[in-house]
């Protein structure tokens, strides 16, 4: 086994950062992480789901969305199309046979990727991803510009691609969806764990994070490993 | 006001603060018809507040308008789950 490195990416609008851990070899999963700020209230958990998996022997990604976290893309050149792509490259990159894990907000950016399955935790659509910026942004001083969505400043384009993001596309493929047993929401398993994307502070719940990387790897080894 | 239901509302409000602001079950289970909670918890700014109004919409299966929220929804316990049970009796 192989630990934490940081790896990069090239898609065709610039070049990101990418996390490894784990093997180099198949299986290998793509992590989509959540957006905006509950990328910052999920980023500790999301490694830990990534740590345990790669104690399942699967190897993890973590690529850096265009415009989000440590993207050196300000936020008001981000659109949807270039997340989606730059996703899609960075899958390609990896090679081979990739499973998709989505965290929340991440089950829109992967729908052009070529994945062999699709894991999701508690996913929304750009919908809601927006009417929780936008919500944020009401309960909070604004600084007045319409743009600027929670300490965010959106490009019409993506605002307008969200609000037009009502469905998980059909995107062929297994898919598979875990929500926390508080969520009445239709899933395939509902497993006991605090929405920690909700959390006003950032937080980790370690033994969740474990339950869902022992059900991801279940899932992985169902879907041809 | 006692609504069909409100024991299960008043339930999912108590686990909804403890998941957002990060509190204790010991300390939610303390909270009574009385507890202030906006301005009194230093964990409720305004981005919380989002995150329990979002959080009660989708598991009591409710739509809030935001200008349906003023001060007094959200400043004691017993308000917010007054607020919640009205919803989920419409």
């Amino acid at each position: 086994m192989t630990g934490l490195r940081i790896d990069s990416y090239d898609w065709q609008g610039g070049h990101e950062a990418m996390l490894r851990l784990g093997p180099d070899h198949a299986p290998l999963a793509i992590i989509a992480p959540a957006l905006f700020e509950e990328a910052n209230r999920t980023r500790a958990f999301t490694l830990a789901i990534a740590r345990a998996l790669a104690t399942h022997g699967i190897g993890v990604a973590i690529p850096d969305i265009p415009g989000q976290g440590e993207s050196v893309l300000p936020t008001d050149r981000a659109s949807l199309a270039d997340w989606r792509a730059a996703f899609a490259a960075a899958t390609a990159q990896i090679g081979g046979q990739v499973h998709g894990i989505a965290i929340r907000g991440g089950a829109i950016v992967d729908t052009d990727a070529e994945l062999a399955s699709r894991w999701r935790l508690s996913p929304i659509t750009g919908q809601t991803v927006l009417s929780d910026l936008r919500r944020a942004s009401r309960h909070a001083t604004v600084n007045g510009e319409p743009s600027t969505l929670a300490g965010n400043r959106l490009a019409a384009p993506l605002v307008a691609a969200l609000e037009a993001d009502e469905i998980f596309p059909s995107t062929g493929g297994p898919v598979r969806t875990v929500r926390v047993d508080t969520d009445p929401r239709p899933a395939d398993r509902h497993v006991a764990g605090s929405p920690l994307w909700r959390r006003s502070e950032p937080a980790n719940d370690p033994p969740f994070a474990a339950t869902l990387a022992a059900d991801i790897a279940q899932w992985i080894t169902s879907c041809g490993g | 006001m006692i609504f069909e239901g409100t024991h299960e509302v008043e339930r999912a409000v108590r686990a909804v603060l403890g998941d957002v602001l990060g509190l204790s079950p010991e300390r939610t289970a303390e909270f009574t018809d009385v507890t202030p909670l906006f301005g009194a918890l230093p964990e409720l700014d305004s981005m919380a507040v989002a995150g329990v109004l979002t959080e009660v919409e989708d598991r009591l299966g409710i739509v809030i308008e935001d200008d349906e929220v003023d001060g007094e929804t959200l400043s004691t316990f017993g308000a917010l789950v007054a607020f919640a049970a009205r919803k989920t009796a419409v």
